[in-house]
This record gives structure tokens, sequence and C-alpha cells, in this order.
């Protein structure tokens, strides 16, 4: 149970990011969320990526041990045990970033989000990784759609649990920032908008 | 050979695809019994470990065994891994059993991949996912559906009385967890809790031993109905420590209510979205060019019946302006000020004054948007919007003339712009000597007819036009 609850009633077009199935990929480029033909709209895509991306930035924090165990607390997302924080001023710095990425999520302006691990010296130690894409049209009825998501959302939570067999330990004393990086226009839509205010 | 591929199998699974690799996953994926899967299992990690001690394995363990705790004995059932095996062992009065449950590269912080691994394979497996158990029960038959809501109460009754009745033993408080709303699932655990019912009374190895087998099988979560959640305190003893945050979190989430409503609203309300799609496209689109649509409409000469609501109100809009503008000219037959035709084709149903012929339209004049104009102007060269009227006939039977704007390319630009200014002057003087006998048949047709007029064609081509 995240402590996200937003929800836009209304099916459109779906969004995509890189391939991943159950034990595929390595612990790097991931995310993805199938498209039905015209069936999910750009809001509905925006907060289930928005959404997983705030359980998979929870679960980043308590595999690579970021914060200390004890802050973590065992929730349950998408039929699986996860693990979220329950540290408030952090709860409510990662929603406050996801908050800012879904506008531009809604408009496909992300081409990829960016969890980074930080020493110390705020050199980066890790970088996890989501890309997002469109993928190609696919007609799936939306019911078989969203148990698919749901699926493959699963195996990333696996991916994710599993990525300390292939990284190196972390210094002590880590922190950790979000970088959203956005396709080309829309930063110059950004620009744009900037000049004119 | 074979025996050399199963552990090949393994190898890749575990080594180049980084996945965890319990018992009862690997037993489903290559379609053996449990038993031969957990023989499977420790025989890899043998190998492995004798090949190369440095492998990077972790393995954990199921133990399960009776243990005196407050004076009770009670069995115990626990997933531990492997630094934690011999301490759980020592605790142990007698050990009924350990196995391998699950080999994995990277070192687990908690229990919830391992639950994780599983949910998929089972899930995709739900028809027959005692194939390979080594749980079996004659008595478990399929129930039908709606037997099958009824007996789930009664379920969850006998499960608060036996929870009365053995709170001393509760260390864990949940009877298992299962993928979620399997209707065929639902029916196993009457016939499990029923037999834990039975031997709540006695207390032996042997009974503990079977219960065991059958906690197994309900923690392993492949047949426990999760909508009555075993406050089921039989199954407390059987697990062990780290078996318990696993299921305990499934025992929180579906005792508080309000998180799993949150949890479900996802993906219940994610398939809400879908009836209401239709519907909502339709009516943004609809909203965002009331006027595009119309002018479409219009031009097609087909929609007289004004269905749709958004039309009406854009066609009430555009009444009232009219009702403004009327009084202000007088020529009805000016077609100079370009104006959504929707307007002529409210008002032209509404009958004409009763002598003039039916054909005869009831232009309205309305100012012109200066954006037509402009625009207008601007395409003087290429595209020429021009006002052409249009006859059909409508719903009641009338013939009615609608004057539509259409863009036209456009060749004597020059001559319409004079024809438009000429025409202003038309209706008072009608000796206009170019036309005399196309205004005497139809004084009132459009503009466009008039150009033609004026370029001499003949009397046939001005039928044409409608």
């Amino acid at each position: 149970m995240t402590t996200l609850t937003r929800q836009d009633l209304n099916f459109g077009q779906g969004r995509e990011a890189g391939p991943a199935g159950p034990g595929a990929g390595a612990s790097g480029p991931a995310g993805f969320l199938e498209r039905a033909t015209g069936l999910c709209p750009p809001a509905v895509v925006a907060d289930v990526l928005c959404e997983f991306l705030e359980v998979a930035v929870h679960l980043i924090l308590y595999v690579r041990e970021v914060y200390p165990v004890g802050i973590f607390q065992k929730r349950k997302k998408y039929n699986v045990p996860v693990q979220m924080s329950c540290h408030p001023e952090l709860n409510q710095y990662i929603q406050d970033t996801l908050h800012c990425v879904k506008p531009l999520l809604e408009k496909n302006d992300v081409e990829k989000v960016v969890v980074v691990i930080l020493d110390k010296e705020h050199r980066p130690v890790e970088k996890f990784v989501f890309e997002i894409t469109q993928p190609p049209l696919l007609s799936i009825s939306s019911d078989s759609l969203l148990s698919h998501v749901e699926q493959l959302l699963r195996a990333f939570i696996l991916k994710i649990s599993v990525c300390d067999a292939v990284l190196d330990h972390n210094p002590p004393g880590c922190t950790f920032t979000v970088l959203v990086h956005t396709r080309e226009a829309a930063t110059r839509n950004m620009e744009k908008i900037q000049v004119i205010k | 050979m074979a025996d050399q591929l199963y552990l090949e199998n393994i190898d890749e699974f575990v080594t180049d695809q980084n996945k965890i690799v319990t018992y009862k996953w690997l037993s489903y994926t290559l379609g053996v019994h449990v038993n031969q899967a957990k023989q499977m299992l420790y025989d890899y990690v043998e190998r492995k470990r004798k090949e190369n001690s440095g492998a990077q394995l972790h393995v954990t363990y199921l133990v399960s065994g009776s243990l005196i705790q407050n004076g009770h004995s009670c069995h115990k059932v626990a997933v531990v891994r492997e630094d934690k095996l011999e301490a759980v062992k020592s605790k142990l009065a007698v050990t009924a059993s350990i196995h391998v449950y699950s080999i994995q590269k990277a070192m687990l912080k908690d229990s919830g991949p391992l639950f994780n691994t599983d949910y998929d394979i089972l899930k995709s497996n739900l028809q027959n996912c005692s194939k390979f158990s080594a749980i079996q029960c004659a008595a478990a038959v399929p129930r039908a559906p709606a037997e099958s809501s009824s007996s789930s109460k009664k379920f969850e009754q006998s499960h608060l009385h036996m929870s009365s009745e053995t709170q001393a033993n509760n260390e864990l408080t949940t009877n298992g967890h299962g993928p979620p709303a399997s209707k065929q699932v639902s029916q196993q655990p009457k016939g499990i809790m029923g037999m834990f019912a039975s031997k709540a009374a006695a207390k032996t190895q042997e009974t503990n031993k079977e219960t065991k087998t059958e906690a197994k099988e309900v923690t392993n979560a492949s047949a426990a109905g999760n909508k009555a959640p075993g406050k089921g305190n039989m199954m407390s003893n059987f697990f062990g420590k780290a078996a318990m945050n696993k299921f305990k979190v499934n025992l929180d989430s579906e005792q508080a209510v309000k998180e799993e409503k949150i949890v479900e609203q996802p993906t219940v309300s994610v398939t809400e979205p879908k009836l209401a799609t239709p519907a909502g496209l339709k009516k943004s689109s609809k909203k965002a060019e009331p006027v595009k649509v119309l002018q479409k409409e219009k031009k097609r000469g087909k929609r007289v019946a004004l269905s749709d609501d958004e039309t009406k109100e854009t066609e009430n809009m555009r009444k009232k302006r009219r009702r403004i503008k009327l009084p202000e000219s007088d020529s009805s037959e000016d077609e100079v000020f370009p104006d959504s035709p929707g307007a002529y084709e409210a008002e032209s149903p509404s009958p004409p004054p009763p002598p003039s012929p039916p054909l005869e339209p009831v232009p309205k004049t309305e100012p012109e948007p200066p954006s037509v104009k402009s625009s207008s102007g601007e395409n003087k060269r290429k595209r020429k919007r021009v006002l052409k009227s249009k006859t059909y006939l409508d719903g009641e039977g009338c013939i009615v003339t609608e004057k539509v704007y259409e863009s036209e390319s456009c060749t004597d630009s020059e001559e319409e712009l004079n024809m438009k200014t000429s025409s202003v002057h038309r209706p008072p003087a009608m000796t206009v000597k170019k036309e005399p006998r196309e205004e005497r048949k139809g004084p009132k047709k459009g503009t466009a007819a008039l150009g033609k007029a004026n370029r001499q064609v003949s009397i046939t081509g001005f039928f044409q036009r409608k």
C-alpha cells in the first residue's frame, strides 16, 4: 500500500520504456508501460508511472542501504511485499519530486528518470536509470493489459531487489538524488515559456 | 547426461540471469516434483561449493521442527538464511526437516523477493498448482462459485473461533497468503483448516508433521484463500521469524482495510475509465472546436437535427447573437458578412415569409468576424472562402437552402470581391442589366450564384448550383 492514491479515470495512450520482462535485463535501464491501442490516456499512464517510480525509489534506498533499515516498513504493492520508508520528510521529498515529473510524463517529454546515489563528496557512485519510451501499438484488451503491466512491474521490483548481486557495496554516508532527463523538444518548450514569462 | 542438464539450467538461472531460484519455481519450470527440485538445488549447491568455494551463492533453507516455548511445545517452520541455519537448528528440540528453499546470487535483505519469485509462476499455474506438490488431499475438489462464497464466510467464523482457543501460542497470526482473488484456491483452505481444527487437540510429532506439510503448502501461498487470512493460530507456531515477516505483511495489509482499498484502487479504478472513455474523449473533442464541428456538419448538409448538446449550445449562442444583430441590418439578402453557416441553418427551417417561394433562404446579416475577412483577404490568391448556398430537403419535408462557406480555389478573386460589393446594392436596385433573368428567378440566391451570372454562364449552369 503505497501512499499514492491519485487516479485519473480515463483511458488513453500508454507509454513504454525500454525492454523489460520478468528476469530480463540488468539492474539498469528499465521502465515500461505497454500501450493499448488508444486505451490509456496520458494522465493514467503518468499516474501509474509515478506510483511505480515512488515504489522503486523507496526500494532502491532500502536495498542500497542509503538510509538505515529501521525507517522502512513492509507494504504491499502489485500484490507483493515492498519496503517503503516511514520517514515523513523523505517521503515528502520523493513525492514532491515525482509530482513535478508527472506533467512531463503526461506530455511524454521524459526520456529517462535516473536515481543517483552519491557519496559523501557528492560524487555519483551508482545510477539507476529508468528509460521511458513510446512503444509500438499493441492490441490487447485493457484488462489483460493491466494485469500484464502489473506483472511486469513486479518483475522490476524483483530485479531491484536482487541488484546487489552485481553491485558493490556503497561507502557509508551516501545520499541520493533524482534526475529527470527530458527530450530536446521539451527543453525548447520550457525555454520558450520562460522567455515569454 | 540428463543429470547434468539440470545443473546447467540452474547455473544459468542463478549466475547468468541473476534470478532467485526457489524449489517451487524450479519444479514448475522444469516440470519435476518438488522433492526432486529440492534435491536438485542441494546437489547444485554442493557441486558449486566444491568446484569454487568463492562462488557468490546465497542459500536459504526451510527448517521445521518442534520447539519448546513458554512451556508449550509448538511446531516451527522457518525460512532461514544460511548463516542463521545453525542457530535456528539448535533451538529446535527435534528437527523434523531441512531442505534448500532457494538459491540466489544476491544477499537478500528480506524475504519479500522470495514471495515475489513464486507469485507469478504460481499465478500462471493456478489450474494445476498441486501437480508437482507433495501435498495432496482427495477431499479437495473445486466448488461451484456460489458455494465458495458462502463457504468462505464459514471459514472466517471457524478461524475466529480457533484463534480464541489458541491465543497463548500466538507468535504469528497469519495463516498464509496467496495470489489474491483466485476462485480455485478458495476451496482448498477449508480442507486444510478443517484438518487443522481436528488436530488442534493432539500435538504429537506426527500430527505436527502433517500440519507442517500443509502449513508449507499454505506458506508457499499456493492454495490458501487469502480472503480470510487465518488469524488461525494453529499456524502461529509454524512460522519462524524469517517467515513471520513475510506473512505478517500480508496479514497487516489485509487487516488494514484502508490500505488494501488504496492498493486495489489503482487496479480497479483503472478499469473504470474504460467505460468513461468514449464519452469523455468525445466530449473533449467537441468542446474544443464546436465551431468547426458545426461548420463541417453544415457542409455535409445532413445534420438538421441538433441532437448533440454541444451543437445546441452553440446554436443557442448564435441565435442570441442573431437576435441582437438583426435589427441593425435591413437587407436580408446580403452575403457580405460571412458568418458561421450554422446561423443560417437554424433559422432556415423556421419558415420564411409565406409568400416567398420555399426555396428562398433567409439570410441573416451579422457583422462579419474580422478574422474571417482577414483570412479570406489573405487567401485571396489561393483559396477563398466563398459563400455558397446549398439546397436540401430537411426532416420536415421543407426544401431548405442554406448558405455555407466553403474554401474554394479561386481563379477570379477580383470578380468575387466585386460581386460582394455590388450585392450590397442589389436589393434596392434590381436594375443591374447583367443579370435581369437570374434575379427574377432567384433573387435571393447566394453570391456565388450571382457571381456566376455575371460571368455570363448559361442558365443551366445556374441551376447546377443546387
